[in-house]
């Protein structure tokens, strides 16, 4: 039965059973939502009745986290997730994740990661997108099988594959505070990313290994499955190395990946931009990403010290409308899941960064050599534990094609410490700087909100209306936004 | 053999009135370089023997090996009056001894920006002209801009030796053409008419003219002939020079002055009797080695030679003879010395073009009197590059106060806004140089008045700063300086290397420092943009990229780009109109052409967001003819809120209009600076809001809907007005003899260029032609020109204005279709435009 095996019943089943819970939350991406009652009903057999089931769809942010917050509206022990996911690790509740089974012929695959190793005659790091986990091993094996018929002819070319991490997320292991989870985990990816010593790396749910000494540029990654955004961050990641893509639908590779560099290079200059900013919007977006909360605070920090002033904003899944009604933020960053993060800004009216790119852009002295990470643990780790000593130099802007110094620093350190009178005095400057220019059409460039507010032209109702007369009582318009009456006569 | 020491400067620096700050510009090879090696040589840097070969100026390898001066370098020289000489000068002084701080310019128009730099800080300006070739473009420019900074100019007539030794005109014709160089370059001055400047025509009776040879190293002025002869005739110096100049004709047989030519065949202009001739006897007896015949001629002279000079023969006797005679230092030197105003006399009525604040504060009046005990007032025009690699001098000119090592300085960066803190600094100056040609030499402290290089600034400065002393916080910055050409043409920079980043990053951040034009950016794609004013700027600057500023590490160059404006051709064909997304609220909007010139006038800041309502009203009705009451509803200027394109609000009685006006500003910022075509700036459109509907509740109608709508309707109502694009278009001028003007016309064809004006030069061969020439096809034009007429023609390209390309881009296949989608293509964007359907909604 196809439901059976796509949706593995039987081991969702044993995992609820063996682990006694008795509220169970099923989370179903919106592509999925049409076969959650099936799943529902086949699950209800194998288990007894005390067993509650919920469905949970239409997640707040992206789909491919765990709804925690969802999840304990209904006080859920645990959350089985179904379809595409990030294996981001959860802070609250245990998860178990079900890739479902997207189809692959093992063999045409087989043959492609061959033929592109031998051409290469690189190592080959064999990467799949986490809905063709169930066919790797077979993939493996008519490998194997293969190359060692060819073997004679060729030179011996090491094939290396990822294993999924593990499908149960126990936030039991990962729930400790957030600052403790940053220290005990930078020296586990300490170790993986700098050292040579050990040589695990991790990414999206797969992780591998390598052996000693050797650089992720020597291989060449072959990964299996959808241009996805897991692609799209194993590009950035290993911006490198030498990808390929198999298309397992098409069954076709792809080779041609341009278009990452593209997206590398406007992210660069995302960067360039935000370090121009002088009011930084951060998004949550995310409740479930284990040291989401760290990673919040340390923005808000990093952009404090940079002299700037953060505003955070809790909104959803972020869209150009969202976005566009806060115009005082020069710039958002986006704390999210390491495969929601990357917004295409095009369409916004102010750039949204990952967490990453606004610690170079806001740290001083930093510079971008390539590397690009995503994931929170590694960020929380590559926070530079002393502080930088600041650099005499001015910072250069490539936007302004100059030197450029927003804000003075140690001025900005003392309206910090007075909180509310800050807002105050910067209110109060800000208007004294417009009731000089009011008449013209420039202002100079806000520092805050309340400066921003002061700016504008509009400032929200205007109660000294010297009319205090009741006004008289006028018909409005009606009809539907779409076309109001009067319209629709004049538009025909 | 250095004859003077810094010691000795530094003790004249503080006698302002012995002062001489200029700079020499002219035409590119008309001789400014070598020129001003003759001057250096009198101030005993380098052999005398030696100048005219070393351009001492060229410091670089480059401009050596190319022969044309690229970076401005300045020199101080010293030089010590007679008493003799300065016998009638009127004006204050202390002393013999003079300080001239000179700086010597490119002539090359890509390298304009460095003369705007050497004059801001200079008081006179030495005009070269060659005698041959005459007032050119590049002269007619620099001119123009020296004058526009109300510096007072001086001409010298140059390379009179090919007078002599090429072209061996006789003097009734060789005076005929200096009369006329003359009467070009005061054409261009006379326009110039300025009560505080005074008369800055020249003229050579009063001595403001020079007649030199600088690859000779000689050069007279008629005070120097006037001085000879006056004694002789037994008349009044000033009277003898009236006559040596003009319609003023001297008879040896009859021994009398008449006005015109007496027709009798020794009757000779005073000019040709008695100065031309004789310098052409000098010479001709040198270079036929009569050794015999030139004795006594030097003795009667009062020229005496050495006797190891005595033995050399032809070319090198003449030039040693000249030397001798008519050493041109004296004679620019003293012209200069005399003629030119001391920074005292120039800050007087210069305050005015620089200090931007109150005319009547403490700073101004600083400036006014060039007063040493006054606030510091110091302008940084330029960033030299160190010997360490990396660091830089701040290059500038003191213009009130003094600045000394160790000194606190407050910087105001171009940016900076009195009374905030953006753009500002507080830091010290480490170190107060002064430039002696090839050698800097460190000294205590530089008072005002003269020129002076800084270290330890240039991690704060980017091309320029005005400098003031820590406390004086109500200091206004000096005037931005205003450049005659513009940085158009653009490439793409990245490095071989990935990991190089880091070094290119860098390298920019030095390169942007290093010139005062050059522009480093970003593009939207992620792309490094280096832009410059031409082809051979952006070479060099490239070059000093690669090799100077990135320690070596290689880079990649796309090929140059140039960027477009988009505009449209006609009023929008319908009131077009977006919903926003909630489909609330809706925005009606029509696109029109701003009328002719008025872009221009935004540009050059005529009209603008900061000017006074009513006068922009005012100017709007009377030149443009807009309605008086329509010019008062102007919402912004954009992009960047002074761009040539503007929203304008035509609505009547509109309810919650005031509220989200705001977000269509915003809106139409963005949209203005990413055109629908392919996301390059929009230029002279004006968008008239026509009606909105909003809804009622105002969380409904906030920025979030709005902003979006408004760059949509501002897009469809663009699209729907007969959208066009706008390519820069390059003015050249050529100079070439008559035979390479069919060749210039054929290379002019073939790259899409005509020629609007073509001229004989009177009394030359050569022509002056002037053409139009699109910047884009402005690639390799110079060397395919000079293929074609075998290196007779050399163009000069300055950027002039933006020209409308007549093909629909919005018609598939057309030349402008194809360079949108280059365009999109290189950008990385979908190279399909998006469709109006994407922008405009239907009720």
């Amino acid at each position: 039965m196809e439901l059976e095996s796509n949706y593995e019943i039987r081991r969702v089943a044993d995992f609820i059973r063996s682990n006694y819970f008795t509220r169970v939350a099923l989370q179903f991406p919106d592509e999925l939502l049409k076969d959650s009652m099936r799943v529902v009903k086949a699950l209800r057999q194998e288990l007894s009745s005390s067993v509650k089931l919920y469905v949970m769809a239409d997640t707040t942010y992206g789909s491919c986290c765990v709804d925690e917050v969802g999840a304990a509206h209904v006080n859920a022990e645990c959350v089985i997730h179904y379809g595409h996911t990030c294996l981001s690790p959860t802070s609250r509740l245990p998860a178990l994740f079900i890739f479902g089974k997207a189809s692959i012929s093992t063999s045409n695959c087989a043959r492609n990661v061959l033929s592109h190793g031998l051409k290469s005659g690189k190592p080959v790091l064999v990467l799949f997108g986490l809905e063709y986990a169930h066919a790797i091993p077979d993939i493996r094996e008519e490998l194997a099988r293969n190359a060692s018929s060819l073997s004679g002819s060729t030179s011996m070319v090491e094939y290396f594959y990822a294993d999924v991490s593990c499908s149960v997320v126990n936030p039991s292991e990962t729930s400790k505070p957030a600052n403790q989870l940053g220290l005990v985990d930078s020296e586990v990816v300490n170790g993986c990313l700098t050292e040579e010593t050990s040589q695990n790396y991790s990414m999206g749910g797969l992780s591998w290994r390598l052996p000693k000494g050797r650089n992720m540029e020597e291989y060449l990654l072959f990964w299996i499955g959808m241009d996805n955004p897991a692609f799209a961050n194993l590009a950035l990641t290993f911006n490198s190395c030498e990808i390929v893509r198999y298309d397992a639908t098409e069954d076709s590779l792809m080779t041609d990946v341009s278009q990452q560099t593209k997206i590398l290079k406007r992210r660069y200059y995302l960067v360039q931009k935000a370090k121009d900013a002088n009011m930084v919007g951060i998004l949550v977006g995310t409740l479930g990403v284990a040291g989401y909360l760290h990673i919040i605070h340390q923005m808000r920090e990093l952009v404090t010290k940079a002299g700037k002033k953060s505003y955070t904003f809790v909104m959803g899944r972020p869209n150009p409308a969202k976005l566009a009604n806060f115009p005082e933020c020069d710039v958002f960053i986006n704390v999210s899941c390491a495969q929601t993060a990357l917004l295409d800004s095009k369409e916004f009216f102010a750039p949204v960064i990952t967490p990453f790119e606004a610690m170079l852009a806001f740290e001083r002295g930093s510079q971008w050599t390539g590397a690009y990470v995503l994931e929170f643990p590694e960020l929380i780790s590559s926070t530079p534990s002393v502080v930088r000593e600041e650099s005499e130099e001015a910072r250069f802007s490539f936007l302004q094609g100059g030197y450029v110094e927003d804000l003075d620093l140690r001025d900005n350190e003392e309206v910090e410490k007075d909180g509310m009178s800050a807002l105050v005095n910067a209110t109060e400057k800000a208007l004294q700087v417009r009731d000089e220019d009011s008449q013209s059409l420039t202002k100079s460039i806000p520092k805050s909100g309340a400066e921003y507010l002061a700016r504008r032209s509009y400032q929200g109702l205007d109660i000294k209306e010297s009319n205090s007369l009741p006004q008289k009582f006028l018909s409005g318009r009606s009809g539907k936004a779409s076309g109001y009456k009067h319209e629709k006569r004049n538009g025909n | 053999m250095v004859k003077f020491t810094s010691d000795e400067l530094r003790r004249i620096m503080d006698y302002k009135h012995n002062i001489r700050n200029m700079s020499v510009i002219a035409h590119v090879d008309h001789g400014k370089s070598t020129l001003t090696d003759s001057l250096v040589a009198a101030a005993g840097i380098i052999a005398q023997e030696a100048a005219g070969d070393v351009r001492m100026t060229d410091t670089r390898a480059d401009e050596a090996e190319r022969g044309i001066t690229i970076k401005s370098t300045g020199i101080s020289l010293y030089y010590e009056m007679t008493d003799a000489s300065l016998g009638s000068y009127k004006g204050e002084r202390n002393g013999n001894e003079y300080l001239i701080n000179l700086i010597d310019s490119p002539g090359h128009v890509d390298f304009s920006s460095e003369v705007t730099a050497a004059l801001r800080i200079t008081d006179g300006a030495l005009v070269v002209v060659d005698c041959v070739e005459g007032v050119c473009v590049q002269t007619e420019t620099v001119l123009r801009q020296a004058l526009g900074e109300r510096i007072r100019p001086v001409l010298t007539v140059n390379k009179m030796d090919r007078c002599f030794l090429e072209l061996q005109v006789d003097g009734e014709e060789a005076y005929q053409t200096f009369q006329r160089v003359i009467e070009n370059a005061n054409v261009i001055m006379a326009t110039y008419e300025d009560p505080l400047l005074g008369d800055v025509q020249v003229y050579p009776e009063k001595g403001t003219v020079a007649f030199s040879a600088g690859l000779h190293g000689w050069a007279f002025t008629l005070t120097n002939f006037a001085k000879m002869y006056a004694s002789k005739f037994g008349v009044d110096q000033s009277k003898m020079m009236e006559r040596l100049w003009g319609e003023n004709f001297f008879d040896p047989s009859t021994k009398k002055w008449t006005t015109k030519n007496t027709g009798s065949p020794t009757c000779k202009r005073g000019f040709v009797q008695f100065c031309y001739e004789p310098i052409k006897q000098i010479i001709n007896t040198c270079m036929n080695d009569q050794k015999d015949k030139l004795w006594p001629m030097l003795q009667k002279l009062g020229v005496t030679m050495k006797s190891d000079e005595k033995e050399l023969m032809g070319k090198a006797l003449m030039k040693r003879v000249m030397q001798t005679w008519l050493p041109a230092s004296t004679a620019l030197l003293e012209m200069m010395i005399y003629h030119l105003p001391s920074p005292a006399t120039a800050q007087r009525y210069r305050v005015e073009n620089l200090y931007e604040g109150p005319l009547d504060d403490a700073y101004a009046n600083a400036i006014r009197n060039c007063d040493p005990e006054g606030p510091l007032m110091l302008y940084v025009s330029k960033m030299i590059p160190a010997s360490d690699k990396g660091r830089f001098f701040a290059f500038g000119r003191v213009f009130a106060g003094k600045v000394s090592t160790g000194l606190k300085v407050r910087i105001m960066g171009p940016n900076y806004i009195p009374g905030q803190k953006k753009d500002l600094y507080v830091k010290s100056v480490q170190r107060t140089v002064i430039w002696m040609g090839k050698r800097q030499e460190t000294v205590e402290d530089v008072p005002c008045g003269n020129t002076v290089a800084m270290v330890g600034l240039d991690q704060f400065i980017t091309k320029n700063a005005t400098l003031t002393n820590e406390k004086e916080v109500d200091a206004h910055p000096i005037k931005a300086m205003k450049f005659s050409v513009s940085p158009v043409v653009r490439v793409a920079v990245q490095c071989k290397v990935a990991s190089d980043l880091p070094k290119l990053v860098e390298g920019l951040k030095r390169l942007a420092k290093s010139d005062p034009m050059v522009l480093c950016s970003i593009e939207e794609s992620g792309e490094h943009i280096v832009a410059g004013a031409g082809e051979l700027h952006l070479e060099i600057c490239l070059k000093d990229l690669q090799d100077d500023f990135m320690g070596g590490a290689e880079i990649i160059k796309s090929d140059p780009v140039v960027s477009f404006r988009e505009t449209v051709l006609e009023r929008s064909s319908r009131t077009v109109m977006s919903k926003s997304p909630n489909k609330h609220n809706r925005l009606y909007m029509e696109a029109r052409p701003l009328e002719d010139g008025l872009a221009e006038a935004i540009d050059d800041g005529r009209i603008g967001p900061r000017d006074d309502p009513k006068n922009r009203s005012k100017i709007l009705a009377e030149e443009f003819g807009w309605d008086k009451e329509l010019a008062k509803k102007i919402w912004a200027f954009g992009p960047e809120t002074t761009g040539p394109n503007m929203v304008v609000d035509m609505c009547k009685g509109v309810q919650y209009l005031n509220e989200i006006k705001d977000s269509v500003v915003a809106g139409f910022q963005w949209a203005s600076k990413e055109g629908p075509l392919a996301e390059e700036n929009m230029r002279g459109i004006c968008f008239e809001v026509c009606d909105v509907v909003l809804h009622t509740d105002a969380i409904h109608r906030g920025g979030g809907q709005v902003i979006p709508t408004a760059r949509r309707v501002i897009y469809a109502s663009h699209i729907t007005a007969k959208p066009r694009l706008l390519e820069p278009v390059y003015m050249v001028e050529i100079q070439a003899p008559e035979q390479a003007l069919g060749g210039i016309y054929s290379v002019l064809n073939q790259k899409r260029g005509h020629v609007f004006e073509e001229m004989q030069r009177p009394g030359t061969p050569l022509y002056n032609i002037k053409a139009y020439l699109p910047v884009v096809e402005s690639f390799g034009f110079s060397s395919t020109l000079r293929a074609a007429t075998s290196g007779q023609a050399f163009p000069q390209c300055v950027f002039d204005h933006w020209d409308m390309m007549s093909s629909d881009p919005l018609e598939a296949g057309s030349q402008a279709a194809n360079l949108v989608a280059d365009i999109r293509k290189r950008k990385g964007l979908k190279e399909q435009m998006t469709p109006l359907s994407e922008f405009e909604d239907r009720l």
